[in-house]
């Protein structure tokens, strides 16, 4: 693919926001001065086809509407593709309701501009499948476009319905969630959830736990607009909202309905962006503008030794292999390994965006690069963030209702090869964007080189152990007051980590030889102080915050939202095993045998699921999380076989 | 009164649609080509609302399916599909997506009694008497306006085995090459190298993103779908495929074709039939050193997918002496390296039970090579 200079095209400046893969930048097409929009996404960091990446390209570049995102080109730059579009400087309806939830009359607006725009899609044959207020866009002189097409599908003529488990749970109609067939209905549910999303700022069910949400949508009757809203606009609502899909009205029949045939004009939306605007500038709000910077480089000349041997002195076959020079790749230990990432991924440097990533090995994982990407996930893709909040941890948008952005929460798992090292492997099944250009470190101090064993265990303990528990805890979690302490404990152990991760280490050993002799302690928390390490190994991903893509292999219908979870690659189940074969490795133990490990792991899985409904926010999940065990064990045996059956 | 009317346009349309549109498509490059592709874009979103009747979002009254029958004959035999594949590059953008459907479409139809299992009268009539309609659609890939298009309509048509061979088997005006329909092609002949399939190498690796991933994904199509034909194929024209797949794809500077056709090269190697292709493969030494070259790969997906390869000749029972001879030499770093091999995959479980089932292969050669026993 011919496309390697294509990128000098463009003028890339700050970053934008993250999207469901990958980061977006503003930049300038050098030769007309545009300025437009473009999302870097790197295919080292994802596992599967790059032909699902394709699939959005393809939706998005066979639409011409001036109600979607202008598509404009799309090209490969060594192992990222950047794709083109439209920069709308108006940021996303999410972004915009910062500031306060929207009046009718601008609601009335915007759902019009989207129904056309969905009347527009679902004409072609396209279904968005992830309607929300961060994938609603507008530009700087109000105009409404749709955003994110990450998982919008192309029906043919053959399927006319779907099966595929995708969306966002608060934002899903109740027939795409028992993945009964559905179409572009599925769009119009959708609509009505985010008009009552801009009414009052969050979805329906926003401080439900988005698993069981995934219930309550098919069971429940459909949410209605509540409060002190006009008879049309509660209508409106109420007519989207119908369960029955096939009674659900299309978009071009609501553009009749009087809520929105009475609706202003788009100019009227400038008062939101204004609005915004103001509020950033109160807040005073320190605009940090994040830099982009190549992070693709040759590192260091080819070892020749390190070369294989053929009998032949070099085949040509072989230069051509290796074009461009880099580090013999084994690597031989953790240290080295993150050595070597780090040197690739070099951070970006938000202070001085010309200088080149440090020479000096850093293999710390900066906390705060962490926990950015923890945190940003919310920010629609291509919507500009009017300001670059500070990077503290853990920001505070990461409750349920608003945070759930356009992923492809568990398809999109990134290779741990590429970010494992780094990140710990308990983050990057809920972050498949993570590795993909880092925002900056927000600590500028040099981390403390790991030289011991115990510190660099501290460190691993840190960052595999620590920081996705509290990450994890924090998500959960629905208190301001608590999520605010808790972010200040996740500061303190970045802190610690950066400084002394050895002390870390220590202080974590003491607590847990403290707890194994109290006797009380150690019997609530007798599993996880089988390694410290089981809650932690939660990774977000048993929660989908975000979009949520699951292929249902069988395209039986599963009509009892139970079945749901049993569908064969459910991606529960698949993050269980993942979490569970990935459990021994970070437990600090020195000797286990395997009968050991799986007996571990499997208290480790007791403790956590069914067992533990301790985790603020989970305490309703205790249902479904039995279910989800039971499959999980299911899953075990069958994969062990004899060994566990027998156990 | 107006029922009867419009029963009488809609007949007459049927066989007048398809004539305007090639009269329309034939003068493109004349004088006011501009106003004719206007005049074609209406033509042809008109072909399309017949042939789909409500099935969209439509509410214009059906056509009978007599009357589709009508149309589909008359756009066989305007010759329409050839007319509108060769020049889909240059259609306005929405009549690109109108050919798109308007094939989808003939490319399905049945007349009303033709027996359900059959297939679709066009696609036969293509196939036997008109197979550079497909090898036209595959040069779509010229450009990038009508790659999407075209890519979409060749892998619904691929799913034909008929149609798969008009590509696989398109050698010019050589003996046997399916220019003359699918009943003249010569399987038991090796392929020149300038038919229409072997384009796709160029395709994937020159074209700009778009195109090439397109490309790629009808390519894959192409290899993996009809297993009673691709082994054949491929046994026939086996230095041919696999040197321009081993330098042109694996070997690219694009990631993308490089990862992607590393994988499909796996795929494609452990599809149970394509045995005979596979041990072929393996038997070959430098192969096996394009293929380790690709553990060293500097991007860890290339690594991995590498791997799939690799496994296949160590696992290979009946290794020929070149590919031992090369094992051997190098049994020590080899064991080294996959020891740390992608360590960070710890919850991959199948690949860390083939990586240690290789490193056990790997220990337990013999030391001198053999020549190997079937």
């Amino acid at each position: 693919m011919a496309d390697e200079g294509v990128a000098s095209h463009y003028q890339v400046l700050e970053e934008l926001g993250r999207g469901s893969f990958g980061v977006v930048y503003k930049a300038i097409e050098k030769a007309t001065g545009e300025t437009v929009a473009i999302k870097h996404i790197d295919l080292e960091s994802s596992e599967d086809d790059i032909q699902e990446i394709q699939q959005e390209i393809s939706v998005l570049s066979t639409c011409a509407s001036s109600f979607v995102t202008k598509y404009k080109a799309s090209f490969l730059r060594g192992h990222k593709l950047w794709i083109v579009m439209e920069y709308l400087g108006g940021g996303s309806c999410l972004d915009l309701l910062k500031p306060g939830v929207f009046n009718e009359v601008h609601i009335a607006i915007i759902c019009r501009e989207l129904l056309f725009g969905l009347e527009y899609l679902h004409t072609e044959g396209k279904i968005h499948r992830d309607i929300k207020a961060a994938n609603v866009l507008l530009s700087e002189s109000g105009k409404v476009k749709l955003a994110d097409f990450g998982v919008a599908a192309q029906l043919t003529y053959m399927k006319s319905q779907r099966n595929t488990f995708v969306g966002t749970p608060f934002w899903m109609a109740p027939e795409v969630i028992q993945q009964a067939g559905y179409d572009f209905k599925a769009d119009i549910w959708s609509l009505g959830i985010t008009a009552i999303e801009l009414a009052l700022g969050e979805p329906p069910h926003a401080n439900t736990h988005p698993m069981k949400v995934l219930f309550q949508i098919p069971k429940n009757p459909p949410p209605r607009l509540e409060g002190k809203f006009s008879k049309e606009f509660k209508d409106f609502v109420s007519q989207c909202l119908v369960k029955d899909a096939d009674h659900r009205p299309t978009a071009r029949e609501l553009l009749k309905h009087r809520f929105v045939r009475s609706a202003g004009k788009v100019e009227a939306l400038q008062e939101l962006i204004q609005r915004k605007q103001m509020a950033d500038a109160k807040a005073d709000r320190v605009k940090l503008p994040v830099f982009y910077q190549e992070t693709l480089h040759n590192i260091s000349p080819k070892d020749d030794s390190d070369e294989w041997v053929f009998d032949t002195v070099k085949s040509t076959v072989l230069k051509r292999g290796t074009v461009r020079s880099r580090k013999p790749s084994p690597t031989f230990s953790l240290e080295d390994g993150m050595r070597k990432l780090d040197v690739k991924d070099g951070p970006l440097q938000p202070t001085t965006p010309g200088t080149v990533r440090r020479s000096t090995v850093r293999h710390q994982p900066s906390a705060a690069h962490h926990q950015q990407q923890g945190s940003v996930r919310r920010v629609s893709n291509g919507s500009p963030r009017a300001s670059i909040a500070p990077k503290r941890p853990l920001q505070p948008d990461m409750s349920f209702g608003n945070s759930g952005s356009t992923m492809r929460l568990f398809r999109r798992v990134p290779s741990d090869s590429s970010t494992t090292g780094q990140l710990g492997a308990g983050a990057t099944p809920a972050d498949p964007k993570s590795n993909e250009n880092r925002p900056p470190p927000a600590f500028h101090t040099t981390p403390v080189e790991a030289t011991s064993k115990e510190s660099s265990l501290g460190r691993r303990l840190y960052n595999r152990v620590l920081e996705p528990s509290l990450d994890e805890l924090h998500a959960q979690t629905a208190g301001s007051t608590k999520r605010e302490a808790l972010a200040k404990l996740c500061d303190a152990f970045a802190i610690l980590d950066s400084v002394d991760p050895e002390g870390a280490y220590h202080l974590l050993r003491n607590v847990v030889s403290a707890v194994s002799q109290d006797g009380k302690l150690s019997a609530a928390l007798l599993q996880s102080s089988g390694g410290n390490s089981a809650p932690s190994k939660t990774p977000l991903d048993g929660t989908p915050q975000g979009t949520v893509v699951v292929k249902s292999r069988a395209a039986a219908a599963l009509v009892s939202p139970t079945k749901l979870i049993m569908s064969h690659d459910n991606p529960h189940l698949l993050s269980h095993r993942r979490r569970g074969s990935a459990a021994p490795d970070v437990s600090l133990a020195p000797a286990r045998s395997p009968e050991k490990e799986r007996d571990r792991e499997k208290m480790a899985m007791e403790a956590k699921y069914p067992g533990r409904p301790a985790v603020p926010g989970m305490e309703h999940c205790k249902a479904l999380s039995d279910l989800l065990y039971a499959r999980w064990t299911d899953g075990l045996r069958h994969r062990w076989g004899g060994a566990v059956a027998g156990a | 009164m107006s029922f009867l009317f419009g029963r009488a346009r809609a007949r007459t349309n049927t066989t007048e649609l398809p004539k305007q549109a090639r009269e329309h498509i034939l003068k493109l490059d004349g004088p006011g080509g501009a106003a004719k592709a206007d005049e074609l874009a209406k033509t042809l979103s008109q072909i399309k609302q017949m042939l789909q009747g409500t099935h969209g979002l439509g509410t214009e009254s059906d056509a009978s399916p007599e009357q589709v029958l009508q149309l589909v004959t008359s756009i066989l035999d305007e010759d329409l599909l050839y007319l509108l594949a060769a020049n889909l590059y240059r259609l306005p953008f929405e009549s690109r997506k109108d050919t798109q459907v308007i094939f989808s479409y003939v490319f399905r139809f049945r007349p009303p009694t033709a027996s359900p299992g059959s297939d679709p009268m066009a696609l036969v009539y293509v196939v036997e008497k008109r197979p550079q309609v497909l090898v036209e659609l595959c040069k779509g890939y010229n450009y990038k306006e009508s790659a999407t298009p075209a890519g979409t309509v060749l892998r619904e048509v691929l799913k034909n085995k008929d149609a798969a061979a008009v590509i696989l088997y398109d050698d010019g005006d050589e003996e046997g090459s399916s220019q003359g329909g699918v009943a003249e092609i010569d399987e038991e002949r090796s392929q020149t190298g300038n038919g229409v399939f072997w384009m796709f190498f160029e395709w994937i690796d020159k074209s700009s993103f778009e195109v090439a991933a397109d490309a790629f994904t009808t390519f894959r199509e192409l290899l993996t779908k009809h297993k009673e034909l691709v082994p054949k194929y491929l046994t026939w024209n086996f230095d041919l495929f696999f040197t321009k797949y081993n330098t042109i794809l694996v070997q690219s500077n694009s990631y993308v074709t490089k990862r992607q056709s590393i994988k499909l090269l796996g795929e494609v190697l452990l599809d149970r039939s394509n045995y005979n292709v596979m041990t072929e493969y393996v038997d070959r030494g430098e192969h096996l050193k394009i293929c380790m070259n690709l553990l060293r790969d500097e991007r860890k997906m290339v690594q991995y997918e590498g791997f799939h390869v690799f496994k296949v000749f160590v696992a290979n029972p009946h290794k020929s002496v070149p590919v031992q001879k090369i094992l051997l030499m190098n049994r020590e770093k080899l064991l080294q390296f996959l020891s740390h091999f992608l360590e960070d995959r710890t919850d991959d479980e199948q690949f860390i039970d083939e990586r240690e089932f290789l490193i056990k292969q790997i220990k337990t050669m013999p030391s001198t090579p053999m020549p190997p026993q079937r």
